[in-house]
């Protein structure tokens, strides 16, 4: 009976929806349906929410050339990170091995083997925030390009103060390890797909979801690897530490 | 400056009266002292100076003038909104922002405070969806914000206790789980990448923790007085900007995946007491 009294109501107010869509007002939508919702399981429901009861704006387009549905679609890696991040359980041996074995597949080195770039340009990088962010303030990347932000989660410049602490302290990256061919690969492996040594790692694989260029990757790891970067560079003496 | 106190003097004796009757509303500066002293939190006592500000919120003018506009006759209707049932019955404010989002019988839909708003203003007052009173959702000088920010400081001090009751709402419960820990997008984030670990920072911020709920009661105190923005912002406008920093795309305010959302971040700060308005950096 209730159901019934308030059936003109919605309709009218779908109907009025129509003329702008996409609708962005909860008293026009249509209820939920509530057998469907509670016959589906919470990852069926997430994804039912997410892509066809236009929970995001799906046809936006992206600065990488595609839309905003393509954004929301998960691969395999994030798949099986976020469903072993939500149980709370470690991450079991076997799917880490796939996880690394996916990162590996994915990392493309550079023809001619890896050299360092220019530490200046990796200072910028590091501290640039900028790019790929969309919806209601879209990143424009032709009037600014995309940086990797990882002052966001990172130390690397000791002498820095506002830098996160998600990520491991880089300080002194380079002097503490060298520069060997090795630790190029390394360095250059973890920007990439760090999944590669740390499956189901937080860091975004710069390298496979294309954010970061060749180039880029170069300069970062000039940043953290140059004698000459500030982040190899010991902490400057305060005057109350003379 | 000397009449603006006085008025504030007035507001809080209106309060401190108000809370007399549900015993358990309080100040949100005593909320928040008061959790302060119970729990050690780097989240919560990064800023002094916000919480030596508290008294002075703006966020409690933005509620006051919520309150004119919520027993004010508007709309095509020029009706109040003392028919508006927020969960608790017609009319009741006190208490109903911890229990959103909720089921409602009458839409058949998990709603939170923000969609429930827009479907009282329209189907009680006849405001339409496209009228600026209902469309404009952000800045304190929005009457959505100003009936937001009235509406949820009535459950200051309140435990956080939003219905499990249909199923329905466990239903968008657990959905809203999922999509808190879904990766996606060109930086593979999800909300768990930066609101499962305590005392971490992004930059220079210390990030509350989902699986801590006196931290996460006043992550999800909102509405909150911005000061880096100084406007009064919503819940909305929270997942807004964190689905912006993710690098995934832009959520649908009052959609089924953004009640969803709420409801698994409001069921994680259960029994904790909300602090509202919330001042925020």
């Amino acid at each position: 009976m209730t159901r019934n009294r308030k059936m003109p109501l919605l309709a009218l107010i779908a109907g009025a929806s129509l003329c702008a869509a996409p609708s962005l007002f909860a008293a026009e939508r249509p209820s939920s349906p509530v057998a469907a919702y509670t016959a589906m399981s919470p990852e069926e429901l997430a994804d039912y929410l997410i892509f066809e009861m236009e929970g995001f704006d799906l046809d936006a387009p992206t600065q990488e050339g595609g839309t905003a549905r393509d954004r929301l679609e998960q691969d395999r890696t994030q798949k099986v990170c976020s469903a072993i991040a939500r149980s709370g359980a470690a991450l079991d041996r076997p799917t880490a091995a796939k996880i690394s074995a996916l990162a590996e597949e994915s990392i493309q080195l550079p023809e001619g083997g890896i050299a360092l770039g220019d530490w200046k340009k990796g200072e910028q990088i590091a501290r640039s925030g900028y790019g790929y962010r969309m919806g209601h303030r879209m990143d424009d990347h032709s009037g600014e390009p995309p940086g990797g932000n990882c002052y966001a989660c990172h130390q690397l410049d000791p002498n820095e103060t506002a830098h996160g602490t998600v990520g491991p302290s880089l300080a002194g990256y380079g002097r503490l390890r060298g520069t060997s061919d090795a630790m190029l690969k390394h360095t250059y492996q973890i920007i990439y797909n760090a999944h590669l040594f740390f499956p189901c790692t937080t860091m975004p694989r710069f390298g496979h979801n294309g954010t970061l260029t060749q180039e880029q990757i170069r300069d970062v790891m000039a940043y953290l690897l140059d004698p000459e970067s500030p982040v190899n560079q010991e902490t400057e003496q305060t005057a109350q530490a003379d | 400056m000397r009449i603006k106190n006085a008025a504030r003097a007035a507001g809080i004796a209106a309060f401190l009266s108000m809370a007399s009757h549900a015993a358990q509303v309080q100040p949100p500066e005593d909320v928040l002292g008061e959790l302060i002293e119970r729990n050690s939190s780097d989240y919560l006592t990064q800023s002094e100076q916000n919480i030596m500000m508290m008294p002075d919120n703006p966020a409690l003018w933005t509620a006051d003038e919520g309150k004119d506009l919520f027993y004010e006759e508007r709309g095509p209707n020029n009706k109040s909104l003392e028919t508006c049932d927020l969960g608790k019955g017609p009319g009741v404010v006190e208490g109903v922002y911890v229990e959103l989002p909720r089921y409602f019988e009458d839409t058949g839909r998990v709603m939170d405070l923000e969609s429930r708003l827009v479907y009282c203003m329209t189907s009680i007052q006849g405001f339409s969806p496209e009228d600026p009173e209902v469309k404009t959702r952000h800045g304190s000088s929005s009457d959505m914000m100003k009936l937001q920010t009235f509406i949820a400081s009535r459950s200051s001090g309140l435990p956080w206790n939003p219905p499990m009751d249909h199923p329905l709402e466990k239903a968008m419960r657990d959905a809203g789980e999922v999509m808190f820990y879904r990766r996606a997008g060109t930086s593979d984030f999800s909300c768990a990448t930066c609101h499962t670990n305590t005392s971490k920072r992004i930059r220079a911020s210390v990030l509350p923790n989902i699986n801590e709920p006196h931290e996460w009661t006043k992550a999800i105190s909102w509405p909150a007085f911005r000061v880096g923005q100084q406007n009064v912002r919503s819940s909305t406008h929270r997942i807004r900007g964190c689905y912006w920093q993710m690098r995934q795309p832009q959520i649908i305010p009052g959609s089924d995946a953004a009640i969803a959302l709420m409801s698994y971040w409001t069921d994680a700060a259960r029994g904790q007491p909300a602090i509202l308005p919330d001042k925020k950096r």
